[in-house]
């Protein structure tokens, strides 16, 4: 070995998860759990794509009630349907929880649990690299699907609540991930518990009356959309009937306070609680 | 001073316990840590490196306690014992990442990680993925991960595993290599006779306490219930063995093709006398005089054994 | 010492006859599953709806005021379409049944023994079928068997003669369907979390993307893409539940089998002795 280098400074915080960031963001790009994000976010594009060719041919691809449903009520129909109520929570269940049971599982977390880092930084970092990862190719399908189902003409007059749908799906994914993050680090089996919030716990609370639906994301995610929820199946009917729209600064504050607590605990739990591998 | 430092370390997993009141100092150089299996080997790792928290009794290395402390780890190399990687990276890449967590910048990082590659002898395959290396070359990815930011101390657990013995020779004399250049080096294993070419000094771990600590030799010494065998080969054994029989502590002796085996309780003295017998010449020359169990594997025995 | 002196001996008895180490591999993965607390739990709730029906089947036997809830072909059809809990047995017992071994490295271990591939496909298919059927056919069955104790008559089964290969062909389709879908992907993957994702998202994902092209184009041919609609018109067409349906049967059990075979040639081609890395 050569002369030995002079100790360098341990990394700060932000600075071991900027370098947590860099690792992870590259092996979750090119995961085979990718395929599976692109597979998810390319099917609403496949929708579009398929409005598009049928109107085309001069049919009108969406009637409710026997009324023609113009491009922008479509594509405001896309982002509740597809990636306000699945894509986004799913996502967030899937990678958030993964942060660290993956490392866990893949018996990697050995590396970074003994660098001198925190491990909360390595939590941070491996979160920062979900939501790079996850806008990086959730918000280009939306994108892709807003130009192939909003004519040229209407563009301009939707195109704010456009950019409102790239930032709120954003905060979405932000915000899912953030919780899921804390249940993955908390949990052992985080999977069923993520599922249940998503599929269980918040389609009640947002029918249920009351205070409930405060304890849930999607209603602050919700109240950020600036279309017309559509009504399909009677949980939607009751969603929508029962919908309260908070200020969209509460939403805001509220999504960002979840991110904030949620990776706070998340911090936590990671750095107290003891992960013994499978040997 | 020790490099590691454990004061009535205990951890239970629930009811069963894993290490138990373990009170051990192990100093600078190169110490080997044995156990057999389910001796609580793995647990002692695991709590020295901080992965888990002790239930009782406290750890310190370098000084320092381990466990919520990071910045130890700027101190410190640990080469785990399994076999995980981020097999879509490179030998370099990963090196080369995982140095960048120390604090290095990333032209140091790079050049840190080269450094370690090249002291491995994986240079050649370094722009290679992981997924495609050898165990072998496994094995010396994580050597190189350990190193590569300059540690005061080295925990290796198993090593040598999957090596094959040319290459495993050269990683014993690295190991020597780099405890001479002034790192500590603690090396978990369980091939006896590596440990024993890598260093004298051992602690001796069974049931989830520490059976033994120090050197090979010192510790066979105070095996008191287990007479030392000695083997002379000599064409005048029954002459030999009839001067010998007239001494305190000879336990038994047993004839062989070519010479005895004798076994005493009384080592220093008998050694004295052997050396006697030679220089007198009166029976003939003694052509050899070795222990065949002054040494780490009938240490082991017998301790692990009994 | 020589290993004959420390008793090892060659084995003197009789050997299974070849073609049967599937079932040690079937019963390693039921012990493996049982021994979970969760999943017994499962099983035990999905029982609920029976233990529901069996009270609705007494009631409309021996109450004029029940009558309403009377048993007819509708009552086992819907039975079998709310014991969605068998997707959850699918999720937690079968997602890790070849990813499991995959992580392990077990695969090549397996294969080295007198095992053929399909031993250990059939082996691994076993014990999810085993239990999905156990929560779905068994105990629509057993409801039939019920009314027929309630009812102390054999008229209901006499006139409703279809019932019996309906509700054998709907719960064998749904728990084939979905344990080779859920086998399939778990051999596509080392990590049993991911394979459970994979089909959760499957399972729900193609039924919103068939609903909405049926709005967008007006084709229900678009039901090809979603199980769960294939295995309704299945299940319709089986219990002669009148109305449109999305396809003709025959294209529902196409769609079907494809699904099948597809996870069939995934198992073929996944199930090695060897993995090359490239």
């Amino acid at each position: 070995m050569s002369a030995r280098r002079p100790l360098p400074t341990p990394p700060t915080f932000a600075t071991g998860a900027v370098r947590v960031f860099s690792l992870s963001l590259g092996e979750m790009l090119w995961s085979r759990r990718t395929v599976f994000l692109l597979l998810v976010t390319g099917a609403p594009v496949f929708l579009a794509l398929v409005a598009r060719i049928v109107q085309g041919t001069g049919v009108v691809p969406l009637r409710v009630n026997g009324a023609a449903v113009d491009g922008g009520s479509i594509f405001g129909m896309m982002i509740w349907l597809f990636f306000l109520r699945f894509i986004v929570p799913v996502l967030g269940v899937f990678y958030g929880t993964s942060l660290i049971a993956d490392e866990i599982e893949d018996r990697t977390i050995t590396y970074l649990f003994t660098r001198p880092i925190r491990r909360g930084a390595v939590l941070v970092g491996k979160y920062l690299a979900y939501v790079v990862c996850t806008t990086l190719v959730v918000l280009p399908s939306v994108v892709l699907v807003y130009f192939l189902v909003v004519p040229i003409g209407q563009v301009a007059q939707t195109f704010t609540a456009f950019a409102a749908d790239l930032g709120l799906l954003a905060l979405g994914l932000a915000a899912y991930g953030a919780l899921f993050a804390l249940v993955g680090a908390a949990l052992k089996r985080p999977l069923v518990s993520g599922l249940v919030f998503v599929f269980g716990w918040e389609q009640i609370a947002l029918v249920v009356p009351g205070y409930l639906k405060r304890f849930t994301i999607a209603h602050y995610v919700q109240g950020l959309v600036p279309h017309a929820m559509p009504s399909e199946g009677i949980a939607a009917v009751l969603q929508s009937v029962l919908r309260e729209n908070p200020p969209a600064l509460v939403c805001i504050l509220a999504l960002a306070a979840i991110v904030g607590v949620s990776l706070f605990l998340g911090v936590r739990a990671v750095e107290s609680r003891e992960y013994v591998l499978d040997q | 001073m020790s490099i590691l430092a454990t004061e009535h370390l205990s951890k239970w997993y629930g009811q069963v316990s894993g290490l138990n009141d373990v009170t051990v100092s192990i100093p600078a150089g190169i110490t080997g840590l044995l156990g057999p299996n389910g001796a609580g080997k793995s647990t002692f790792m695991k709590l020295i490196t901080g992965q888990l928290r002790p239930s009782k009794g406290q750890v310190r290395l370098l000084g320092e306690p381990i466990w919520g402390n990071p910045a130890l780890y700027q101190r410190v190399g640990f080469c785990p014992e399994q076999d995980a990687f981020y097999e879509r990276m490179t030998g370099r890449e990963w090196v080369t990442a995982l140095t960048g967590l120390h604090g290095l910048d990333e032209k140091t990082a790079a050049d840190a990680a080269a450094e370690a590659i090249a002291a491995v002898e994986l240079t050649e395959a370094a722009d290679r993925k992981i997924g495609s290396y050898s165990k072998g070359m496994r094995q010396r990815i994580k050597l190189a991960q350990a190193i590569a930011h300059q540690p005061e101390l080295l925990i290796l657990d198993e090593p040598l595993s999957g090596m094959d013995p040319l290459m495993r020779r050269r990683t014993v004399k690295q190991i020597k290599e780099w405890a001479r250049g002034g790192t500590s080096v603690l090396v978990s294993s369980h091939i006896l006779h590596e440990i024993e070419s890598m260093t004298g000094n051992i602690v001796l771990i069974n049931n989830g306490r520490i059976v033994a600590e120090g050197d090979v030799h010192h510790i066979r010494d105070l095996i008191d219930e287990h007479p030392h065998t000695v083997s002379i080969r000599t064409p005048q054994a029954q002459a030999i063995a009839r001067e010998l029989l007239a001494e305190e502590g000879i336990v038994s002796v047993r004839f062989e093709p070519g010479g005895l085996v004798v076994e005493t309780a009384r080592p220093d003295a008998f050694y004295a006398r052997v050396t006697d017998l030679a220089a007198s010449g009166r029976f003939g020359p003694i052509h050899e005089v070795t222990s065949p169990d002054d040494n780490l594997q009938a240490v082991f025995r017998y301790l692990v054994k009994a | 010492m020589p290993i004959h002196d420390q008793g090892y001996r060659r084995y003197g008895g009789r050997l299974r006859p070849h073609g049967t180490a599937w079932w040690v591999i079937a019963r390693q993965q039921m012990r493996a599953v049982l021994s979970q607390k969760r999943y017994v739990i499962l099983l035990i709730l999905a029982w609920i709806p029976f233990v529901a029906r069996v009270v609705q089947i007494y009631l409309a036997a021996n109450f004029q005021q029940a009558a309403f809830l009377a048993t007819s072909a509708q009552l086992f059809r819907n039975f079998l379409d709310q014991q969605g809990i068998a997707v959850f047995l699918l999720i937690v017992g079968a997602s890790g049944a070849i990813a499991d071994d995959r992580r392990a490295n077990a695969l090549q271990v397996y294969l080295s023994k007198p095992l053929t591939r399909v031993e250990y496909i059939a082996g691994k298919l076993f014990a999810p079928l085993a239990f999905v059927l156990g929560v779905t056919l068994l105990p629509a069955l057993l409801l039939l068997v019920v009314h027929v104790a309630f009812a102390g008559s054999l008229s209901f089964v006499t006139q409703n003669l279809y019932l019996l290969p309906a509700i054998l062909l709907l719960s064998i389709t749904q728990a084939l369907v979905g344990t080779f879908t859920m086998v399939a992907l778990s051999s596509l993957s080392k990590s049993r979390r991911f394979t459970a994702l994979t089909f959760t998202g499957l399972f729900f994902f193609t039924t919103a993307m068939y609903q909405a092209l049926l709005r967008i184009t007006g084709s229900s041919l678009w039901a090809l893409m979603s199980p769960r609609d294939l295995l309704s018109v299945i299940g319709d067409a089986a219990f002669r539940i009148p109305g449109p349906r999305a396809l003709p049967l025959w294209a529902a059990l196409l769609g079907v089998a494809v699904i099948i075979a597809s996870s069939v040639l995934v198992l073929e081609r996944r199930i090695r002795g060897v993995e090359v890395v490239k």
